[in-house]
């Protein structure tokens, strides 16, 4: 530590001569025996002086120059910081000797301005978090990848000349067995190209034509699958970039990448430009479930949220699952502070979490139970009348009618003969092949002529006049108050056709309203949900006393269950009926990932037509989208869509193709962290015929690759980007970092342009080369420019001062209509309307699909497999508008409970009914819903991956491993309610293993499979935990799972680590993984042709799929599992983990700890 | 032993040491209500100070639950239950503090953890102090369960104990910040100080045989820059600067306003006698209000009251102060609150930093003539 250490004159003496040596006063001093046994070595030093007072002087003070040297860094400079959350920070890098030894937050956050003068505050600062500061450890991690990989069996294929099935056309399996279990080699960058290109173009010729289509269904697919290809191999080429707002250049590339695929289409199978189809890209925020599926349902925009910062305007804060401090870090204070300004939060979560311990009200709730806890409060605020009857009227279809005799809305034209719809100044109606403007010169709405034709006028009964009474869909709020229409909400009335028939009417509200009142009392929901009854009046009636200052905060946990669209319907139905949408303390807001890519303009980079590429950066580019999307919660699936019985659920609109190839991006959760990874891993990554990966870290998506593409991270990025976020105001850039790449590794834009210089090759075509013609010749801020100019929330900036100002660590304001963004701002406050067919907030869902699942109103049903009741069923008593298709209708036996069959039942149980109910698997012992929610110290789905994260990693973590079975230096664990543990045999810190429903779990077919469900089933520490409700299991999802080759090291490597000897991959388990417990789930209404909803970009509304909006989005959260001691806790393999045996663990605790929880230790009384 | 005067237990106690204060006294206040255990903090320091080898387990700066967390292993329920019944009386601690406690022979009382109770940090995190049974579904301030999250450096003790047990003289305070160093020639690796430091803040390196511990980033403080683990505090709850005596208070500086003037911002464990330098406001939801009186002495429910007060809104200084923590990496000297701003000023009384206490809403024209642009929140 002293460089100048070594030149000094040194003596040494054993222990004994130094104990000899000092004061007899000091001699018996316990110091003794502290004393190591070896050698000392002493440097020599100036005795200090007797009666030396340390507390006034101190003679040797030089040394302290050591830690000045230390701590001093030799240059800084700002990168972007930019994990898989919604933050974003740049970060301050110092470093030295050419090191990156520490970050610094770059407190330039409150120097952010926009174009109009406006600049943040320095309460913005500090912008950091524990992932940022220990990101230096990841960066020069022995995980890093370090060149091009491919694995050692596709190679031996590609090499081969991709030998191939005659009959199925599927590739040898002798080279694909070796997935996740055999050797990568290196590549050089020009080999790892070719390699790609050839191998699309091949899997493209493979799957062409009718020929192609006809090996498809021989391998088995859907035949609508192998349908919807339309004939071209191409489709089946696949991308994913995962989270594409944080590096639309980077990530974004990849959906270009799938585009470009038409040129690929045109050459094998000589097609014209207009037949021409390009390959498929695979949603993101939708496939995260972090798409809060319902906001569409209600808004018909994707999410409605509002940056967080937005907190100190509210009074009431009430979080859903949302543990705001815990996944929400930088953006923490916010709340606290709003309580320093009055603010109550209330935390409603299975238990006591880090939010709760800084809430006014903590209410506990069993998890996937939020619909019907909404459903409770609605029931207090509509019985006891505190609802704001002008929001109701003025901004909801609850005052709307809906005819009784098929359940559908009324329209104008049914009742009124000859009715036009009105001529909307709102909107502007389109032609089919008319093309919207770009959104920042999109003044109205944008409505296809043709959907608006059908949705004409809706009815309302008005008390003044006694009748019936047309509204269009922008007679909203202060519109519809001009109209002097007095709509009634309650009632039921008649009203007679226009071909003369009478049919009976009654308003949305009056249905909801019977609904509530008949199935959802306070009584029951407590009963269902575990709430106390005082907890759902008193917080029905704090909502209702703050209107328009209550802010609704969704989590990722109500959103992780099969329920979750419900859940959005009934909370939206709370805020509606208590004015709380639209207002800067008083909306509705769902936080879970990063996804509003819609803030950057990306059609003229993704869209932009490949047949006719721009290559003067001065000129508009010409966009023409060949890509298709899907979501990749079929591939997850295995590769199939939802056909239960005699039905298929999956809409045309949805149709996957089959998945040969798969690009991702930034897309570790594509396999790292999906749900049922472990059954995607056995059962259908055979059926995929390239896995290519662009990773700078060695992911578990890695694990399995056939070809790993190394790329920056982000410390090191050279290339220009952009980055935005759905939680706080700013627009940032990716300063160029100053620091030589310390690995072969590339930018993932200049991976996609590299395909294509190679494709060229292949093909002869040059445009695969010009379509990538800035990123060659290093002007990628044309392609951001053009994305700027064509941006509502970007146009007037220019990249160059983006950049100028990131650099010194200061980002822009996104050019928001507000800051902090309030989604429905000007829906609430200009009365404009909302993107649904009404203009309103809907509430009522009259689509066929709706009313065929009986959730046309918004109803409780129970999880689909998370739940101690039996799962799925819909909680209602007889409802005239409740009339769903049961399991006969689509040829399944009533009884049938199977977990295939149960996504698609739609059977009504009483409260009564319901609460005798139980979940199948609880006569075979199962006994735990198990959640896997989002944790603090880890990084979304980069996981545990650094060590500092995963010593401070719940309670398990120890640096120097003194339990050698331990995976790593910490590891994943399930926390169990103490006195649940011990009913269960379970001592705190045991390991237990813990499977969910066995027909599917870990994977189909694991009875015959002994060696691969060794790898995948889950060995799991137990952490007792006090706070958890009974019958709930928790454990974080951010862990690392078990891979054939972290096994491998566990057994064999001496060290005992969870390491694969081959690629250094570290799994945070010894054995499966929290993903061993949970299987991929379709939810039928999230899968229709039919729900109208805004387009991701921009303001143009269609119907039916939308990538990212109205598709499926798992349910990751729900699993029934069984929970069995494997082994006991103790750090040598036997008896009572440490910290339980010596009593200072929950339930263990010794008589000093007794005094301690009780501050006894201090004398005297209150 | 000399006689000290401890202001913190109101009275004078036996130190080895006579007194003597720094020209200046480093310190800060944390406020419980606002931090998140997210572990920036302990991470930000890890990377600076303590990336080594024999360094691996130490936390300078670590981030604890309590009751259930601490690290290492139960250091504070031990010295408690060592020091025997402890009592105030009014402002007066009347026990006795860990260096009257002493057997003979010692300077201190204390005790040196095992290995094993190091292991862990971070055990106990997010554990409420009793069960959760289905009579707890519903909880309202002050909750009836709970826990709460301490953040802890070492408090650069007036009286510390680490540097009065040092047996080699190797451990010293810096007359001009009254930082707490271990002399990194001169020690030798006897861990009296590891023993008697009742927090535990000092560490020995297995590797080099030497104690090392929190040095408040002096290289940092001697320039004006806050500490790594304050600076990078994002959830807002440190005030770093420097701390005066009851007699000397600056109502103008931030610390001496939270500790002093407010008297909102408590030391850990006064009753151990050391004087420590880093305040606490308490956690205001925390039922168990003994609980509190022991971790923080007996100004513990009058400073949950200020802080009460407000949040009700009466009090814009102690909000103003509030807001100003960490909202610069410079070191706040003195502040003001006027025009619903808070201003931090350097020793020179140069602004720092301004911040309004609520930060404004801004609404955009909707179209935008120059860009030729609308702007919209639902892109």
């Amino acid at each position: 530590m002293d460089p100048d250490a070594g030149k000094r004159p040194r003596f040494s003496l054993s222990r004994r001569d130094f104990l000899a040596a000092i004061p007899p006063t000091l001699a018996g001093m316990a110091a003794g025996i502290y004393l190591p046994e070896d050698v000392l070595r002493f440097t020599h030093l100036k005795p200090i002086e007797p009666g030396t007072n340390p507390l006034r002087d101190y003679p040797n003070r030089e040394w302290e120059k050591v830690y000045r040297d230390l701590y001093t860094p030799d240059s800084q400079f700002h990168y972007l910081c930019a994990p898989n959350d919604t933050h974003g920070c740049l970060l301050k890098a110092n470093v030295k000797n050419g090191v990156v030894v520490y970050a610094d937050p770059s407190f330039g956050y409150g120097k952010a301005t926009d174009m109009y003068g406006n600049t943040a505050s320095a309460r913005w600062d500090p912008r950091i978090c524990i992932s940022g500061i220990s990101y230096v450890r990841r960066f020069y991690s022995d995980r890093r990848v370090k060149a091009p990989m491919i694995r050692k069996g596709f190679k031996g294929w590609v090499d081969a000349g991709f030998p191939r099935d005659e009959e199925t056309g599927l590739p040898e399996r002798k080279y694909f067995e070796g997935r996740g279990k055999e050797e990568f080699e290196k590549l050089d960058w020009d080999e790892a190209f070719d390699v790609a290109a050839r191998v699309v173009a091949n899997i493209a010729e493979t799957y062409s034509g009718e020929e192609g289509q006809a090996r498809l269904e021989k391998q088995g697919y859907d035949p609508a699958m192998v349908e919807s290809t339309e004939g071209a191999g191409t489709r089946t080429i696949k991308a994913r970039g995962g989270m594409p707002l944080h590096g639309p250049i980077r990530i974004a590339g990849a959906y270009r990448f799938t585009n470009m695929m038409a040129l690929l289409d045109a050459h094998v199978r000589g097609v014209d430009p207009e037949e021409a189809k390009g390959g498929r890209h695979l949603d993101s925020y939708s496939w995260h479930t972090d798409l809060p599926p319902g906001h569409p349902m209600v808004t018909g925009q994707q999410t409605c949220d509002f940056d967080l910062y937005t907190a100190e305007n509210a009074n009431l804060i009430t979080l859903w699952g949302k543990n705001w401090i815990a996944t929400k870090m930088p953006d923490g204070h916010w709340m606290t502070e709003a309580k320093l300004h009055g603010a109550k939060v209330v935390t409603i979560a299975p238990e006591y979490q880090s939010a709760s311990s800084k809430a006014d009200e903590v209410i506990i709730i069993r998890p996937g139970h939020d619909a019907a806890f909404s459903m409770g409060l609605a029931h207090v605020i509509i019985k006891e009348n505190l609802y704001d009857e002008a929001f109701v009227k003025n901004f909801t279809d609850l005052p709307l009618l809906v005819r009784m005799d098929n359940l559908k809305m009324l329209r104008a034209r049914e009742v009124i003969p000859g009715y036009q719809a009105a001529v909307l100044a709102s909107a502007k109606l389109m032609t089919k092949d008319e093309k919207p403007p770009a959104p920042a010169e999109q003044a109205v709405q944008y409505i296809p002529a043709e959907i608006r034709e059908e949705w004409n006028d809706f009815m309302v009964w008005d008390a003044k006049s006694g009748g019936s009474k047309a509204i269009s869909r922008e007679q909203v709020g202060t519109f519809f108050e001009e109209t002097g229409i007095d709509a009634t909400l309650e009632g039921e009335f008649e009203v007679t056709l226009v071909g003369g028939e009478k049919v009976k009417v009654r308003p949305n509200f009056d249905l909801v309203k019977q609904y509530i009142l008949d199935s959802c009392d306070p009584e029951t929901i407590s009963k269902d949900t575990g709430a106390p009854v005082e907890a759902i009046e008193n917080l029905a009636r704090m909502i209702a006393e703050n209107k328009t200052k209550t802010l609704f905060v969704e989590g990722m946990g109500p959103n992780h269950f099969f329920n979750n669209d419900i859940k959005d319907r009934t909370i939206f139905l709370v805020a509606a009926l208590t004015n709380n949408i639209g207002h800067f303390g008083g909306t509705v807001g769902s936080y879970a990932g990063n996804y509003r890519l819609a803030y950057f303009a990306v059609a003229p980079w993704i869209k932009e037509d490949p047949f006719g590429i721009e290559l003067d950066p001065a000129k508009p580019v010409k966009q023409h989208g060949y890509t298709w999307a899907e979501s990749a919660h079929y591939y997850n699936y295995d590769d199939r869509p939802l056909r239960v019985g005699n039905k298929l659920f999956t809409g045309q609109t949805h149709m996957p193709s089959p998945t040969k190839t798969l690009f991702w991006a930034n897309s570790n959760s594509l396999l790292g962290n999906i749900k049922w990874a472990h059954n995607v891993i056995v059962n259908t990554l055979p059926k995929i015929e390239l896995l290519a990966v662009n990773e700078y870290f060695w992911s578990g998506s890695c694990e399995y690759a056939d070809l790993v593409f190394a790329v920056d991270s982000w410390i090191e990025r050279k290339s220009p980007d952009l980055f935005a976020a759905v939680t706080n105001p700013f627009l940032q850039s990716w300063p160029k970092s100053p620091l030589p790449r310390i690995y072969d590794t590339k930018d993932d834009v200049e991976v996609w342009a590299g395909i294509g210089l190679a494709l060229e090759k292949v093909t002869g075509d040059k445009r695969f080369r010009d379509y990538w013609h800035f990123v060659h010749e290093g002007q990628v801020e044309t392609y951001i420019d053009r994305i700027f100019k064509a941006g509502n929330n970007t146009r007037g900036y220019t990249f160059q001062d983006l950049d100028a100002s990131c650099k010194e660590g200061t980002p822009l304001y996104l050019a928001s209509r507000t800051s902090p963004k309030i989604m429905g701002w000007e829906q609430t406050n200009e009365s404009k309307p909302w993107y649904t067919k009404s203009g309103r907030l809907e509430f009522y869902r009259e689509e066929d699909e709706f009313i065929e699942y009986g959730e046309n109103l918004p109803v409780v049903r129970e999880p689909v497999d998370g739940t101690h009741h039996e799962p799925n069923v819909i909680l209602a008593r007889p409802h005239p508008a409740i009339q769903p298709k049961g399991p006969e209708e689509y040829g399944l036996a009533r009884d049938d409970l199977s977990t295939e069959v149960r996504q698609v039942r739609n059977v009504i149980k009483s409260p009564e009914e319901l609460i005798e109910s139980q979940h199948p698997l609880i006569p075979k012992g199962f006994t735990h819903v198990l959640i896997t929610p989002k944790y603090r110290h880890a990084c979304h789905s980069t996981a545990g991956s650094s060590d500092l994260d995963v010593a401070f990693w719940g309670p398990f973590g120890d640096f120097y491993r003194h339990d050698k079975r331990k995976p790593w230096v910490g590891e994943g664990y399930i926390d169990l309610n103490p006195e649940d543990a011990r009913d269960l045999g379970i001592a705190d810190g045991d390991y237990v293993w813990c499977d969910g429903d066995p027909s599917d779990r870990p994977f189909v077919g694991h009875e015959d499979k002994p060696e691969d469900y060794k790898v995948h089933r889950w060995l799991v520490r137990a952490r007792y935990h006090p706070s958890i409700m009974r019958g709930i299991g928790r454990a974080w999802f951010h862990f690392y799972m078990a891979t054939y080759g972290s096994v491998e090291g566990h057994e064999t490597r001496p060290d005992g680590l969870a390491k694969n000897p081959r690629t250094n991959y570290q799994a945070g388990y010894r054995y499966g993984s929290h993903q061993s417990i949970t299987r991929a789930w379709l939810r039928p209404t999230l899968m229709t042709d039919s729900l109208v909803r805004k387009d991701t970009s921009g303001q143009v509304i269609g119907r039916g799929f939308e990538a990212d909006v109205h598709c499926p989005v798992g349910a990751p959260k729900e699993s029934f599992v069984k929970i069995e001691r494997a082994e006991p806790g103790g750090e040598d393999g036997t008896g009572q983990w440490d910290p339980a045996a010596k009593g200072f663990r929950p339930t263990y605790d010794n008589m000093s700890v007794k005094l301690y929880l009780a501050g006894e230790f201090i004398e005297g009384t209150e | 032993m000399a006689k000290v005067n401890n202001w913190q237990i109101g009275r004078e106690m036996d130190y080895p040491f006579e007194e003597s204060r720094p020209q200046k006294q480093a310190g800060a206040v944390f406020d419980t209500n606002k931090c998140i255990a997210c572990q920036t903090c302990t991470m930000a320091c890890k990377t600076t100070w303590t990336s080594g080898k024999g360094q691996e387990y130490m936390f300078w700066n670590n981030v604890e639950t309590k009751p259930w967390g601490s690290y290492p292993l139960a250091y504070d329920i031990k010295v408690l239950d060592m020091l025997g019944p402890q009592s105030w009386q009014g402002n007066q601690y009347t026990g006795k503090t860990i260096f009257e406690a002493t057997l003979s022979g010692e300077r201190a009382m204390g005790f040196i953890p095992t290995d094993l109770e190091y292991a862990y940090p971070n055990r106990g995190e997010d554990e409420i102090d009793s069960l959760m049974t289905e009579d707890r579904y519903y909880l309202r301030m002050p909750h009836d369960a709970w826990f709460f999250y301490l953040a802890r450096v070492c408090n650069h003790c007036t009286y510390p104990g680490c540097l009065g047990s040092c047996p080699r003289t190797a451990i010293y305070k810096r007359p001009e910040d009254g930082i707490v160093l271990v002399d990194q020639e001169r020690c030798r690796g006897y861990r009296e100080c590891v023993k008697n430091c009742p927090y535990k803040k000092v560490f020995y390196n297995h590797v080099t045989r030497i104690s090392e511990k929190c040095v408040f980033c002096y290289p940092a403080v001697e320039k004006g820059i806050q500490p790594r683990c304050m600076r990078t505090c994002i959830g807002k709850i440190r005030s770093f600067g420097f701390i005066s005596t009851p007699d000397k208070v600056d109502p103008d500086n931030p610390v001496d306003f939270l500790v002093h003037v407010r008297k909102v911002a408590l030391p850990l464990m006064p009753q151990l006698g050391l004087e420590p330098n880093v305040y606490y406001i308490p956690p205001i939801h925390v039922g168990n209000k003994r609980f509190l009186r022991m971790m923080f002495g007996p100004g513990t429910e009058e400073a949950v009251k200020t802080y009460i007060n407000a949040m009700e809104g009466n009090d814009p200084e102690l909000l103003g102060v509030l807001m100003l923590s960490v909202s610069t990496d410079h070191i706040i000297r003195k502040f003001k609150v006027q025009d619903g701003n808070a201003i931090g000023f350097d020793a020179e009384g140069a602004e720092l930093v301004r911040v309004p206490l609520k930060e404004p809403t801004i609404v955009r024209p909707f179209f935008d003539e120059n860009a030729k642009a609308y702007r919209y929140n639902v892109t």
